[in-house]
């Protein structure tokens, strides 16, 4: 997923029921945005059947082994 | 046994305390008078409660001297950061929000500390509901490092950082959501141990990110770690995420030799941009570690850069959901920068929010693939050492994010996988700044690590010094 623009993050906030202003929305873009683009390679990529509950039976597995 | 006793690191002191050579009284009056001579300099604690701490002592010894002993921790004095809810206590988190807020609880941490037989000596300072790596705090003012005024001690423990380095408190709570025990311990020269997401209860924890926070101490050894892990770890009904993995014998792990363990250096991210005087300071600790017997190895990590930056958007979403109601309510009585770093959160999309969490998984299952040869890595902390107040002091200014992603680039990988990491005194800087680096283990095998930390704070001091009024 790229970088959102802060239009795209005015529209987000907004949807989610605390609206921000252009000059912070123009804020959180140049803050979070690295980050958008940091786990870039990893987003769209993982297997449908993947689910987040799978993070703890790593873990377990681990102690176990 | 130093003539001050609150000179004395946790395990000692409890030892004497058991062993009646020392009172619980004369340890409350070494802390209180430490604290009176350094809280103006510090401003490492919250609160003060110097009759209650004292009135609990006198009990403790009047206990002792009939032969009753609580725990472990008998008559021990000790503050945390004051984020753990303790009944009929103020605990502000850091916040003007909470400045009234009077727990009605107590957290399970705490809780095992004071059966244990812990005596509270008051609260210590801490940023802003817990976000923010340097110590700085809008409302209640900066937390000074005791080393050198003038410089940080770190976030968001910065009380339980700076406090235990002065030696106003034997140990610390604090916690650790992107960094945060283990970059006060490096940045103020303690010792700090970052637990494996689910072995400390996190219940009557203020939350940050719950899938990301973790419960830890801070203090002078690795054996205080131990004694302090031993007493909070294991499950609580009270806390579904609180692992029913076994508890260790952490105690005995300090005592264990690291000789054929193997040990790996990352080959890179870890590795780029340290500042000099780190970079040194590492390639010493390493020795130190080989001359005990240990293996050290190289080893290649996963991409570290998609670690961070999962960990940043899990965390800022989940602190946004937390505080969502504040943000419509009250807005202005955050601090910029928090209010800011709140409000990234409200940028990133579920199914955004979501893939970071799916992918957890799979990226442990990465790193233990790719470290099933070493018992621990060992990495720096932050690439620096503290840097001064002023010029961490960024605010919401558009660099801010950038600064503080410096700051926590070494260590939010790891609260991503949710390992535990063992932050140890490895020296000080020309400056005379101290540098640690971290030890990541596997999960739930914080053994290992207080095994490691152990036998290099036996064969160095950089644990033993303690910082000196100019």
């Amino acid at each position: 997923m790229t970088r959102p623009t802060p239009k795209d993050i005015r529209a987000v906030a907004e949807a989610g029921g605390v609206a921000v202003e252009a000059e912070v929305a123009t804020r959180i873009a140049n803050s979070i945005g690295p980050a958008f683009e940091g786990f870039e390679p990893v987003s769209g990529t993982l297997p449908f059947d993947l689910e987040p509950a799978s993070f703890l039976l790593v873990q377990v597995a681990k102690v176990s082994s | 046994m130093s003539t001050e006793p609150a000179l004395m690191p946790l395990t000692a002191v409890a030892k004497a305390i058991a062993a009646k050579q020392v009172s619980s009284r004369e340890l409350v009056q070494s802390c209180l008078d430490r604290i009176a001579q350094w809280q103006p300099r510090l401003n490492a604690f919250m609160s003060i409660e110097k009759e209650a701490a004292l009135r609990a002592a006198g009990e403790a010894d009047a206990e002792l001297a009939r032969g009753k002993s609580r725990g472990p921790l008998h008559g021990v004095p000790l503050a945390h950061k004051d984020m753990y809810y303790d009944a009929g206590h103020v605990v502000t988190c850091g916040s003007l929000i909470r400045r009234d807020f009077v727990a009605t609880t107590t957290s399970t941490a705490l809780q095992r500390l004071k059966d244990a037989g812990s005596i509270r000596l008051g609260s210590l300072q801490m940023a802003e509901f817990a976000y923010g790596p340097t110590g700085h705090n809008f409302h209640h003012g900066a937390v000074h490092n005791p080393w050198v005024f003038g410089h940080i001690t770190g976030g968001s423990s910065s009380g339980s950082g700076s406090a235990v380095a002065a030696c106003l408190t034997f140990a610390a709570l604090g916690s650790d959501t992107g960094g945060s025990i283990r970059m006060p311990a490096h940045f103020c020269g303690v010792t700090g141990l970052k637990v494996t997401w689910g072995r400390v209860s996190r219940t009557g924890a203020m939350p940050l990110s719950q899938s990301l926070d973790t419960v830890g101490p801070l203090a002078r050894t690795a054996a205080d770690c131990a004694l302090l892990l031993g007493l909070m770890a294991g499950p609580d009904p009270e806390d579904p995420t609180a692992s029913t993995a076994p508890v260790g014998d952490y105690m005995a792990a300090t005592a264990a030799s690291i000789k054929g363990l193997k040990i790996g250096v990352p080959t890179s991210f870890y590795v780029d941009d340290l500042d000099a005087d780190v970079a040194k300071i590492l390639d010493e600790a390493i020795a130190v570690l080989k001359r005990e017997g240990a293996d050290v190895v190289k080893v290649e990590l996963p991409d570290q850069r998609q670690l961070t930056s999962a960990c940043q958007l899990v965390l800022a979403v989940e602190a946004a959901a937390f505080h969502k109601r504040w943000l419509i309510e009250r807005p202005q009585d955050y601090g910029p920068q928090v209010l800011m770093r709140l409000q990234n959160g409200l940028a990133i999309p579920g199914v955004l929010y979501l893939e970071t969490m799916r992918w957890r998984g799979p990226a442990l299952a990465a790193h233990i693939a790719a470290t099933s040869g070493v018992d621990a890595v060992l990495a720096p902390v932050a690439p620096v050492a503290a840097p001064t107040i002023a010029e961490s002091d960024v605010g919401n200014a558009p660099n801010a994010e950038a600064v503080i992603q410096r700051l926590t680039r070494f260590t939010r990988p790891i609260n991503y996988l949710g390992l535990p990491s063992l932050s140890i005194p490895s020296g000080f800087t020309p400056k005379g700044l101290p540098v640690g680096m971290q030890l990541i283990g596997r999960s739930f095998d914080e053994a290992t690590l207080l095994t490691i930390g152990a036998a290099f704070q036996r064969a160095t001091d950089f644990h033993e010094k303690v910082p000196k009024l100019p």
